[in-house]
Parts: structure tokens; sequence; C-alpha cells
């Protein structure tokens, strides 16, 4: 009897040691920042990587995004900010709804834009909506299309984090052999497409452009550029009814049947996992893509040149602005995230961001600065025509709740066209009914 | 619960009317007792019980994961799903892989078996390529898949045109994308099956073969009157776990297929999938997610108990 006891206190002893072990290490992750001594410590979540990469080069994104957190934590003691590299941004917001659910939240995450109006019914969200308006944020440097995606219903919820664009992507070689002319920065898209039916060749299994046909939001942001650039726009201004069936929109996914269906010049990815590969091995003459897609490009002597415009229209591209966003675990923390912020995000630092990332600039007044052009372009060839190419955004994707659902309805419209399996108006049409019924809340 | 509440009270009816001595369990010792399997009943109940009750509470609210305004939405997320084309669409893709899915892995798989039971040279070598695929990641099966099956640049479109025949969509034809799942899943979990025909076909004894082989028996004869039969227990094991792994599919169709092209490769899994944790059919779906996934578990229990009670009905031999 009394061994048995003397087992029982035993297990509970080891029990407690273990419960013990378990708290004092979430603690320490946790709550090192609510205590009144020492720097106030802030997590930041981003998808940036290591910088050393596995293939051992230098991952410059991570090199730049810890270089300037470092220097921000020098020169502010009473802040100091700890980086998470927390996987792929594509899985960032699943990631972020189970740290949620567990109130387990970093006071920064990066996220897409289109999550945007989900995130904003997130609980402990921080509203930035008068932050922004403060001294020396300078809100309205940062480009229309980037401040629109931020803002959800009058409300502003990220920070800008990254840009970029759609534009043309070439092989020079290609088009060398083809004896096709360059594309220009007054091309239309009859011009594409001529350009395009001219670089197929089926016996070289060579295409004269791909296309990811996956009915992703890929899908779907590549057709809203140039249902843009046709005059036309995917919602109604105030977002209750689908505007994108109209006859610019009809034009526009006929352009793209055009090459997909009869002319056959265009690689449809399915999957949407093969372009760069094919694109960097030589079978595909034209890319429509952005700047993050040079750089798997290392085989092609590849040249930029802005989107295509319809007659009269616009060279109308689409950016895809992703957001850091805030969220309040506790007075002290989230003032340090907001200075941080201001700072991070302020014209020094993303010129520096640039000049090592590559990334595109987010402000405006970053493309102001003497020679920031010439240097960008030198350092990351065609990624100063993108960056020129962010003027030509007219404006960004509805921020709605129900912003998702349309672009699956959609994709799958576009898509059903590219296979042959639909015509551009039927599908179009068919689609908008269902977006209207989505919109109407149904 | 009505069961276990019986029992209880008859085994305390039993202890009461044991006489209390050393011989008796005391209270100590039923302590003693549950602090030693404490671990692990914590574990199963924090990552194995709750999820499952939370689960269900989530199926009768108007949830998403991210908000903490969940209204209670009663049945209303169990009655609409046979309203919704999409979990229907799923439920006979689901019906169609499976059908195609466990014959063709477990015929294989015998054969393979079959094949693999012999004492031949590079033997080892043999069964371990057949093994192989099971331990290759998914998605790395996957990506071989997508290069194997492109159209324009795949292997498989060239070696078949060189006899003639193509080119197929695979992946990318809405008719061809859920045939081509099978066959990159049934390459992957062939080696499984075999190995667990192997081990059974190992386990016959040679006595009776030799038996059969006194009593005049052929080769086809053999197999189909002893062997056949002694592989029942294997088979009924490997139909069950096939069939609810089968159910199951996930991983290949959100990496490969994306549950395209146009729904065609839209699974049951995958479905509750994007429903609960993206916003592509909406903001707050996950409770509609969550009484699809117990309307999945129901399925697959029925479906199970089924092929249970038909097995005891048709395996009468155990090795």
């Amino acid at each position: 009897m009394k061994r048995r006891r003397l087992a029982a206190v035993a297990t509970l002893v080891a029990l407690a040691v273990i419960a013990a072990a378990c708290t004092s290490k979430s603690s320490s992750s946790n709550g090192g920042g609510t205590t009144d001594a020492g720097p106030v410590t802030i997590t930041l979540w981003h998808g940036y990587g290591n910088i050393q990469s596995p293939n051992g080069q230098v991952n410059y994104e991570a090199k730049s995004l810890t270089g300037l957190i470092d220097a921000f934590n020098k020169s502010h003691p009473g802040i100091q900010v700890k980086a998470d590299y927390v996987g792929s941004n594509d899985n960032a917001y699943q990631k972020l709804t189970v740290a949620l659910s567990g109130g387990t939240q970093p006071d920064i995450t990066y996220q897409y834009g289109t999550s945007m109006p989900s995130l904003a019914t997130a609980p402990n969200i921080m509203d930035l909506t008068q932050t922004v308006q403060g001294a020396g944020w300078n809100w309205n440097d940062f480009f229309p299309g980037e401040r629109a995606a931020a803002t959800v219903n009058g409300h502003v919820y990220g920070i800008p984090a990254l840009v970029d664009n759609l534009a043309i992507v070439y092989n020079k070689n290609l088009f060398d052999a083809a004896g096709v002319s360059y594309p220009t920065a007054d091309w239309t898209w009859d011009d594409f497409v001529s350009a395009s039916k001219a670089l197929t060749d089926p016996t070289k299994q060579q295409f004269g452009v791909g296309f990811p046909a996956d009915a992703s939001e890929d899908t779907v942001w590549h057709f809203d550029a140039m249902l843009w650039a046709a005059g036309g726009d995917i919602l109604t201004p105030d977002n209750t009814k689908a505007t994108f069936n109209s006859d610019a929109g009809v034009q526009a996914l006929t352009t793209l049947q055009q090459m997909a269906v009869t002319d056959k010049s265009m690689y449809l990815d399915q999957q949407n996992t093969k372009l760069d590969d094919l694109f960097n091995s030589g079978h595909l003459g034209m890319m429509i893509t952005g700047p993050w897609a040079l750089s798997g490009y290392p085989d092609v002597h590849y040249g930029v040149q802005i989107m295509p415009s319809y007659a009269g229209g616009t060279h109308a591209s689409i950016s895809g602005p992703d957001m850091w966003v805030l969220f309040n675990n506790g007075d002290a923390r989230a003032a340090a995230a907001v200075t941080f912020m201001q700072w991070f995000t302020a014209t020094e630092q993303v010129a520096s961001d640039s000049m090592i990332a590559g990334h595109l600039p987010t402000r405006a007044s970053v493309l102001q600065q003497p020679d920031f052009l010439k240097q960008f372009g030198a350092k990351f060839p065609g990624s100063d025509v993108f960056a020129e190419n962010l003027a030509n955004v007219p404006k960004a994707r509805p921020t709605i709740t129900t912003y998702d659902q349309i672009s699956q309805i959609m994709g799958q419209a576009i898509v059903s066209v590219l296979l042959g399996q639909s015509q551009p108006k039927a599908a179009l049409d068919d689609a908008a009914g269902q977006v209207d019924n989505v919109l109407a809340g149904q | 619960m009505q069961v276990s509440t019986g029992l209880r009270a008859a085994a305390a009816a039993e202890e009461a009317k044991r006489p209390r001595g050393d011989k008796g369990r005391g209270a100590g010792d039923t302590l003693a007792g549950w602090l030693f399997v404490l671990p692990s009943v914590i574990l199963i109940v924090v990552f194995g019980l709750l999820p499952i009750v939370w689960g269900f509470v989530l199926s009768l609210q108007k949830a998403s994961l991210i908000s903490p305004i969940r209204p209670f939405a009663g049945v209303e997320n169990y009655t609409k799903i046979v309203h919704d084309p999409l979990a229907i669409q799923a439920a006979e893709h689901a019906v169609y892989y499976t059908f195609l899915f466990v014959p063709i892995s477990m015929g294989l798989a015998m054969f393979v078996a079959i094949a693999l039971n012999r004492k031949i040279a590079l033997i080892r070598t043999y069964r371990l390529a057949v093994f192989i695929p099971v331990a290759v990641s998914t998605i790395a099966t996957g990506v071989m898949f997508l290069w194997l099956f492109d159209k324009t640049f795949g292997l498989a479109n060239f070696a078949l045109g060189k006899v003639g025949l193509g080119p197929f969509g695979w992946f990318d034809s809405p008719k061809g994308a859920l045939p081509s799942v099978v066959i990159m899943t049934v390459w992957g979990w062939l080696g499984f099956d075999a190995i667990v025909y192997l081990a059974a076909l190992q386990g016959i004894p040679a006595q009776l073969v030799e038996a059969a082989a006194v009593d005049g028996a052929g080769r086809w004869s053999t197999f189909r009157n002893v062997t056949l039969p002694l592989l029942g227990p294997a088979s009924l094991l490997l139909m069950v776990w096939s069939t609810i792994s089968a159910i199951q599919l996930f991983d290949e169709v959100y990496f490969v297929t994306k549950g395209g092209p146009l729904g065609a490769t839209n699974v049951p899994v995958f479905y509750i999938f994007k429903l609960a944790f993206t916003s592509s059919f909406g903001f707050g779906m996950a409770g509609y997610a969550a009484a699809l996934a117990y309307m999945l578990f129901v399925a697959i229990m029925l479906v199970t108990l089924f092929q249970f009670w038909a097995g005891g009905k048709m395996v009468h031999y155990s090795t």
C-alpha cells in the first residue's frame, strides 16, 4: 500500500515538473514584453525565409529584412523586434487563423492584400486609420492601389509591405529567331496576339505565351488587368453588382480565347507550377508576370515591357500589394509595433530594402529620388520597368469580404473558356449572375 | 452511454458484494493506476476527444475561424448539404475514385506480391523497388507526375505517341484528371499493399500447397482454392484500410490538381478544407465544413461496418 502511494506521488511530481517546463517555456516566448524591466519585445512574422537558403546562396530578401530590424533594435533601445520566419506567405493566412484561435497572434504579420477584408473582422486587429494620418507617416506617399488594398470599409488595417505589378517579360532570343520585333511601350493586344502566334512552333514545343490557368486568383488578376485596359471594371463602384461581363470583359476574354483556343499559341499551366521552368528553358516566348519572377530566369536573355493596350485605351496593369497587419497584444507592445512600422516603412528604409532585396518601392517618394531608377535597373535588370509601371496601375480589386468567392467564380468562367468549353459572353454572363447572388448575400 | 452506466453499476454492485480484504483493490490502487495512464489520457483528451466535441459544436454554428462571433445555426449546416451541388459532386467523385482505386491497387498488389514471393537472385532489390514509392513524399510524387503527365512536354504522351496513341490531357482534361489521380495514387500505395500481401503469402503453410499438388491441382486451381482464401484476412484489412484512405483523398488533389480542372477532382476532404480554411466559398463557412466533416465520418463508419460485416461472411480462414 505504502509503496503504491509513493509511486502515485512520484507520478504527480513528474507531471508537475513537465507542466512547469511547458509553462515556463511559453511564458519566456510570449510574456517577455510585458514585464516592466528591460525593453518591450515584439514579434514579427514573415515569409522571407532564412538568410542562408538551403542551396548556399544568400537570400537577399531575408538579409534586407533582418538588417533593417537589427538597425532598428540598435537605434531604439526600448524596443526589441524579434523576426520569426513562419513559412511561405501562401500559408500566412491559415497560420494566423490558428494563432488567433489560440490567442497567440504575433504583434506584426505579413499578409496578402486579398486577405484584408477577412482580417478586418479579427479580434485585436489594430485599426490604423487615425495612426497613419499622424505626423511623419506621409500616408499619401504610398501608391493609390496600395492604400486602397489596405483599406476596408473606410478603415485602414494594413501598412503596405510589398508591391508588384504585371508586365510582359519576353525571351529576346526567341523573338530574334522568329524574326518578330520586340514589344514596345505602345503595343496593342492585337500586336501581342500576332507576336504570340508567330512565336509558336509545335515542332519545337514552343509557345508564344504561358498563362496560369488553374482558376485561382492568379488567373483572375491577369484577366482583371486586361479588363481595366479595355475600359471595364470588376464590380460597380458601390460593389453591389458584377460588371465584368460588359463589352470590355468580353473583349478581354476573347483575346485570351483567341490565343488559347483558336491559335493554340498559349501554354495553359492548369496546375500553375511549370511556367517559370518552361520560360527559363526557352519554351515560351512571353510571360505576363511580376518582378518576383525575374530571378527565376537566369538562363534567358529577357526583356521587360509594360502591358499592351486596347485601341484608345490605357496600358493598365494590376498590382497585388501585400500588407503588414498589426495586432494589439497590450498597450506597450501595440505602441512599440506602431513605432517600428513607421520607421520600417519610411522612405529611407523602403529605398534601402529595394536596393538590397530588389523589391519595388512601396512609396512614390523613393522613385523620385535622383538616380534611384538608374541604380535599381542596373542592379536588377528589368525591375526598373516594373517600378515605373506602378504608375500604370489604375485601381485595386474590391476590398470586400466576398472577394475570394467572386474570384473563385470568375476563375472558373475564365478557365472554361480557355479550355474551349464555353464562349466568353455566355461564361461571363453566367458568372456575373452567380456573383450578383453572392453580393446580394445569398 | 446507457450501456456503460449499466456496466459501471453492475461493477459497483459486484464490488460491494466482494468482501473487503488484502486481495481487493483499494482506492489508492485505482488512483495510482489512473495517475500512471494520466499522461496518455491527457494527450488523447486534448488532441483527440476535445477537437471531436468542439468540431461538433462548430458544426451547429455559423462560424469562421477568425471572428469570435459565432451565432447558433442548429441543424441548418446539416440540412443544407443535400442542396449543395459541390458537396454532392465531391461525394460522387469520392465514390468514383474509391471504386477505381481500391480494386486496382489491391489486384495489382496481389499480382506483384505473388511475383515477389519466390527465391530468385536479387529478390531483395525487387522488393525494395516496389516499396520505394511508399517512402517518397506525396509532394515529390506530385511534381514527378505533373511533368510525366504534361500534355506537351510529358514522357507519358511522348511514349504513347510512339505507338500512335494520344496525346492525352491527363491532369489537364476535365475527364482525365480523376483517373490520372488514380494512376498516381496506385503507384504511390502499391508497395504498401504488396508488402501486406507478401507477408500473408509467406504465412501460408507449405504443406497446404504441397497437399493441393498431390491432389493434382494445377497452378491456377491451387491459387484459386488454396492461396486466395488464405489471403482473405489480409484482403479484408487492405480493403478497409484502402477504402478509408480513398474516401479521405486529399494531399494529391491539394498539391497536383487543386480540385480542378473545373471541379473535376473536387473530393470531400479537399472541399471541406477549402470551406474551412480559405474564403473561396465565402466567409464563415467553418461551421458548414465541420458539418460536412461529421457526415464524412458517419459515411466512412457505415462503409467500414458494412465491409467488416460482409468480410466476416466471406473470410473463413485465418493464417
